[in-house]
């Protein structure tokens, strides 16, 4: 019940500095990352400037080839797992381990040879 | 008989303490989590067996060279790259070459995330100077809520040193506690429709993109926070490593080789250094309470400013506030954990793609707040 009672909290300790130092720092790391956030917006419109600018040089008309370009993320997924789907059912390599365990053979009327053998039908 | 005595003098039976036992219980106990419950295995296992290691009694001061604290002890030379800080930019450097920042990049506003989630670093620093800490000491304590270990040791290193072993295991331990602290903190403040919202899936990225961003990454972060250099140069240097596609093999030594090596030295060594002589004080204890604290400020931090976010966002560009409670920067745990939120609330909601996008802007903001208390302090 006690175990907090030794914590004990010192206002006095608090200076405006400190204050300042939290304030400054949370908004300077908010700072760092908005760059990245503004840089990072805008980066796939200046690349697709350039490619637009190149593609114009060339005379290749623009949207056709741009349009290409932005393939939704779920369309990759789907060939992605298709890709993979198809080769692992290619069965290229195959393990050739050999193994001695032994195979249970549970026989039952239904399946076994001797059974169908001895017991065929008489007419 | 002499010499017999002599020897059980020097046995850890003759030097046991009640410190020794708990420690060594501790220690058992982060096994425990890590082996039943998986638990950050890969940094409890090393950290736990670590404790053992640090608290096995023996009489020290004896000019043995065992102890950790120890000059000429194997484990002091090892225990030199915590102390100095050399071990967290190398796990950085791995980090960044396993990194795929694909999905921020493709919705880049989710960065903010990473950066709503350090409010815990700050408003524990101002707690532990009201708790009589002082002012590099506070900040040791509060970079505990970036939920980010190397970067909670490099700076302890720097700051406060001799709470490196507190504030490592504080650190670590809330870490591996992920999936326990944040959940209901992330029911408490969202509600049933926001834990609904289902995003739109993220674009592809060009490899061109994806070159660029560790590159303009670290100029950008770089020249606003030189303090964190160590740490973001590593971190965006692997990533580069990893996205340039020409230097393979060195990205495959910096994301397993590499930082296995590290994270086994740097596991052991914070594990070890907690000796219960040094670890069991009651700096110690405020230092957990106080790490607690500051994890649970850092989510709520994310999940709040995502839903102001929301305000300014329309339709499908909503953002479902669970996964700002990822931008504390335990990855992928704290990922994870906004998946398995989102799924309990809708089970054709998947999360975990749009939620590592602040999980990775999360790794950047503890850093960049770690480099700016360090320019503020030293």
């Amino acid at each position: 019940m006690n175990l907090f009672l030794w914590i004990q909290l010192n206002p006095d300790a608090l200076k405006a500095d400190h204050l300042m130092l939290a304030v400054i720092g949370y908004s300077v790391v908010f700072l760092a990352l908005l760059l990245l956030y503004v840089f990072f917006r805008q980066l796939p419109k200046l690349l697709a400037f350039n490619l637009r600018r190149k593609l114009r040089k060339e005379g290749e008309p623009e949207k056709a080839a741009t349009a290409g370009n932005a393939v939704p993320g779920e369309v990759n997924a789907a060939i992605a797992t298709a890709i993979f789907l198809y080769l692992n059912e290619l069965h290229d390599h195959e393990t050739a381990v050999l193994t001695i365990t032994k195979a249970a053979k549970s026989y039952s009327p239904w399946n076994s040879k001797i059974y169908n053998v001895t017991h065929f039908r008489r007419f | 008989m002499e010499g017999i005595l002599r020897f059980l003098s020097y046995s850890g039976f003759a030097n046991v303490t009640a410190g020794h036992i708990i420690m060594i219980l501790i220690g058992l106990g982060f096994i425990y989590l890590a082996i039943r419950y998986e638990y950050e295995p890969l940094l409890l296992v090393p950290i736990g067996f670590g404790i053992l290691i640090g608290n096995t009694p023996f009489m020290e001061h004896a000019g043995l060279q065992l102890g950790i604290y120890e000059e000429g002890s194997v484990l002091n030379y090892l225990y030199q790259g915590v102390l100095k800080g050399i071990y967290p930019p190398l796990i950085f450097l791995g980090i960044g070459a396993m990194t795929d920042f694909s999905t921020l990049i493709s919705n880049p506003k989710l960065i903010l995330l990473g950066a709503a989630a350090q409010l815990g670093i700050f408003t524990t620093y101002i707690g532990a100077l009201l708790l009589g800490f002082t002012n590099p000491e506070s900040a040791s304590i509060g970079i505990i809520g970036g939920a980010d270990g190397p970067t909670a040791i490099f700076l302890a290193s720097r700051l406060a040193p001799h709470l490196i072993g507190s504030i490592a295991v504080a650190a670590y331990s809330y870490m591996a506690l992920v999936p326990i602290i944040q959940p209901p903190i992330m029911r408490l403040l969202t509600t049933e429709k926001e834990r609904r919202i289902k995003m739109k899936p993220p674009r592809s990225v060009t490899k061109q993109e994806k070159v660029l961003f560790p590159i303009f990454g670290l100029l950008l972060t770089g020249f606003i926070a030189p303090g964190s250099l160590p740490l973001l140069g590593m971190l965006f240097f692997g990533n580069l490593l990893k996205e340039s596609l020409v230097t393979k093999r060195l990205a495959d030594t910096a994301k397993n080789a590499l930082i296995d090596i590290v994270t086994i030295i740097l596991g052991i060594t914070v594990g070890a250094s907690t000796q219960a002589t040094t670890f069991l004080t009651q700096q110690s204890m405020l230092i957990f309470v106080l790490g607690a604290l500051s994890f649970m400020f850092s989510t709520a931090g994310g999940v709040l400013f995502a839903k102001f976010m929301n305000i300014f966002l329309s339709g499908e560009n909503k953002i479902n506030p669970l996964i700002g409670a990822a931008g504390v920067s335990a990855v992928p745990d704290s990922a994870r954990v906004a998946q398995s939120e989102g799924l309990k609330a809708d089970p054709s909601n998947h999360l975990l793609m749009h939620a590592m996008a602040p999980n990775v802007a999360g790794v950047i903001g503890s850093a960049v707040a770690a480099g700016i208390m360090m320019s503020f302090l030293l």
